[in-house]
C-alpha cells in the first residue's frame, strides 16, 4: 500500500470487493461496500446485551419475537412481529418468523424439545441488521441476520437452514456447550448444519435421496460461481468463485486443515462430520431426521459429550447412542460406524 | 484466533509489515479472509505514530464476543524476516473505526497465502 494519504480520504472497500471495484466496479457496489462497516461503535458495542422477553409456558408452543434493526447495528431493534401475529409483508421478518417456527417444530415434534433450553426459552431474532451487512450470527441470546449486499449475498433469512443453523447454536449452548475452536468448534458448526438441513428436509418432506444436502442455497446472488455455502454430501464443492475463493472444506481426515484462521477451522473442518452424517443418513434411507437425526440428537444432549470433544470422541458417542436407541446389532449402529470409517475418523 | 505473542506491541519501523484481516462469519471464504498489508516503510512518521497508538489501544479491547459465526479482526505485526512478532484479535463490533479505515485502504496480500493461517513472508519494498 502506498500509505501517503490519511485513511479517511479513501472509500470503504471490503476485501472481497476491492479487486472488483479496482477493476471497474459499479457505483452501487461502491456505495454498498462503503456502508457495510461504517457503523456507530456505541451501537455495535451493545451486541449480546439483550434481555430476553418471556418464553413459552406451554410445551409444544413457541414464543417468537422478530425485531428489525432498521439498518443499524443495534440489538434487538424494533419489535415487528410476535407469536400469533400474521404476516408483515416484509420478507425478512416473515422468513425469520416462519424459519424459527419450522426449527421449533423439528425439535419439538421429533425430539420433544421445548425450545433451545427445553424450558420454552423465547426465540428472538433481529433482521435488517446493519446496512448491506453480509453475515448471520448467534450472539449468545438471539439470532441476527443481515440483508446482504445484494451484489454477492442475498438476505440471510432466505434459506431456512441458515435460520435453523443459528438456532441450533443456541441448543448446543444449553447442552454440550462445545468450545468454538478446532475440532470441538467444527463439531459445533457441523451439528448446526445437521439440524439446519434436517429442518429444511422436513419442511420439504424430502427423503434422503431427494435432498440436496446444501447449506445456504439461495444465499448467493447469480453473480457468484457457487451453489451454496457448503455441501454436506460433497464438502469442498459448494463454490469456486474469483472473489470468494474455493470452498475449503475437506470431506476426509486425510485432508484435515490445520489452521489458526476461522477459530481453528471451525467452518472448514466441519465438512468431515457433515459428510459422516450424510453417509449415515443415506445408508439408512427414509427421512434423515428419523433415525440418523435421532442418533445425532441423542449425542448432542449426551452428558458425556465434553466441551472439548474431538471427532473421534463424538463418533464413539454416536455409535453408543445408536446402540442404546436401536440396539447393539442394529442397522443404525452399522451405518454410523461405516460413515465415520468412510471419512477416516474411525479405523 | 491466535497464539502469537500479545501484550505490548513492538515498535513499528521500516521493514515491518502490519497485516489486517477480517475472519469468521457464517462461512469461511478464503477470498474474503485474505489479509491486507500496511508496509511501514511506506508510511510517514505521523502515520506510524497513529498506527502505533492504535496498536496500543487494541490491548484493552475484548478479544472476542459471545456466540457463534461472528466476525473478528486479526492484526499482526510481521518483522523483516517474515515472522509474526505480535498479534491481536478483536471482535468486529469492538474494532476501532480508525483500524477499519486502515483495513479498508490496505492492499490485499498475495493470493498464494498459506492456508495454515501463518503469514507469508513479504519483502519490504
Amino acid at each position: 500500500m502506498s500509505a501517503s494519504n490519511p485513511p479517511a480520504a479513501r472509500p470503504f472497500l471490503p476485501p472481497y470487493l476491492l479487486e472488483r471495484v479496482a477493476s471497474g466496479g459499479s457505483p452501487r457496489l461502491r456505495e454498498c461496500a462503503r456502508h457495510t462497516l461504517l457503523v456507530d461503535s456505541r451501537f455495535r458495542a451493545r451486541a449480546g446485551a439483550v434481555t430476553l422477553p418471556p418464553g413459552s409456558q406451554r410445551r409444544g408452543e413457541p414464543s417468537r419475537y422478530i425485531h428489525s434493526a432498521e439498518q443499524q447495528q443495534v440489538l434487538p431493534g424494533r419489535l415487528m412481529r410476535r407469536e400469533g401475529e400474521g404476516d408483515s409483508g416484509d420478507p425478512a421478518i416473515d422468513e425469520a418468523y416462519h424459519g424459527l417456527g419450522a426449527t421449533y417444530r423439528l425439535f419439538w415434534e421429533v425430539y420433544r424439545r421445548h425450545s433451545l433450553d427445553d424450558q420454552g426459552m423465547a426465540l428472538l431474532a433481529t433482521v435488517h441488521y446493519g446496512k448491506e451487512y453480509e453475515n448471520a450470527f448467534w450472539d449468545g441470546n438471539q439470532m441476527v441476520f443481515g440483508d446482504g449486499d445484494g451484489e454477492l449475498f442475498n438476505r440471510f433469512t432466505i434459506a431456512v437452514d441458515i435460520i435453523a443453523h443459528e438456532l441450533t447454536h443456541g441448543v448446543i449452548q444449553h447442552e454440550a456447550a462445545l468450545e468454538y475452536a478446532y475440532q470441538a468448534g467444527a463439531l459445533n458448526e457441523s451439528l448446526s448444519d445437521v439440524f439446519g438441513t434436517l429442518v429444511k428436509q422436513r419442511q420439504r418432506e424430502q427423503r434422503v435421496e431427494e435432498a440436496d444436502w446444501l447449506i445456504g442455497e439461495g444465499l448467493f446472488t447469480e453473480r457468484v460461481a457457487g451453489r451454496a455455502l457448503r455441501s454436506m454430501a460433497e464438502p469442498g464443492t459448494a463454490y469456486d468463485d474469483p472473489l470468494l475463493g474455493s470452498d475449503p472444506q475437506p470431506g476426509h481426515m486425510d485432508q484435515l486443515v490445520e489452521t489458526r484462521e476461522d477459530n481453528g477451522g471451525v467452518h472448514i473442518n466441519s465438512g468431515i462430520p457433515n459428510r459422516a452424517f450424510h453417509l449415515a443418513a443415506m445408508a439408512l434411507g427414509g427421512h434423515a431426521w428419523e433415525r440418523a437425526g435421532w442418533v445425532w440428537y441423542d449425542t448432542l444432549v449426551d452428558q458425556r459429550l465434553a466441551r472439548n470433544s474431538d471427532f473421534t470422541a463424538f463418533a464413539g458417542l454416536t455409535q453408543d447412542n445408536a446402540a442404546r436407541r436401536f440396539g447393539a446389532s442394529s442397522e443404525e449402529v452399522e451405518a454410523v460406524r461405516e460413515a465415520w470409517r468412510a471419512v477416516g475418523v474411525l479405523p | 484466533m491466535t497464539k502469537d505473542p500479545v501484550g505490548e506491541p513492538p515498535e513499528l519501523r521500516p521493514g515491518r509489515i502490519l497485516r489486517l484481516s477480517r475472519e469468521g462469519g457464517f462461512a469461511h471464504f478464503p477470498g474474503l479472509a485474505r489479509p491486507r498489508c500496511i508496509h511501514c516503510s511506506r508510511c510517514s512518521k505521523a502515520q506510524l505514530s497513529e498506527l502505533q497508538a492504535l496498536l496500543q489501544a487494541l490491548s484493552g479491547i475484548p478479544v472476542g464476543s459471545a456466540g457463534n459465526d461472528r466476525r473478528q479482526f486479526c492484526v499482526a505485526l510481521v518483522d523483516e524476516g517474515g515472522e509474526v512478532i505480535w498479534s491481536q484479535v478483536v471482535a468486529e463490533e469492538s474494532a476501532p473505526q480508525p483500524l477499519l479505515a486502515w483495513w479498508r485502504r490496505a492492499e490485499i496480500a498475495s493470493s498464494q497465502k498459506k492456508t495454515d493461517g501463518r503469514l507469508d513472508k513479504q519483502a519490504p519494498d
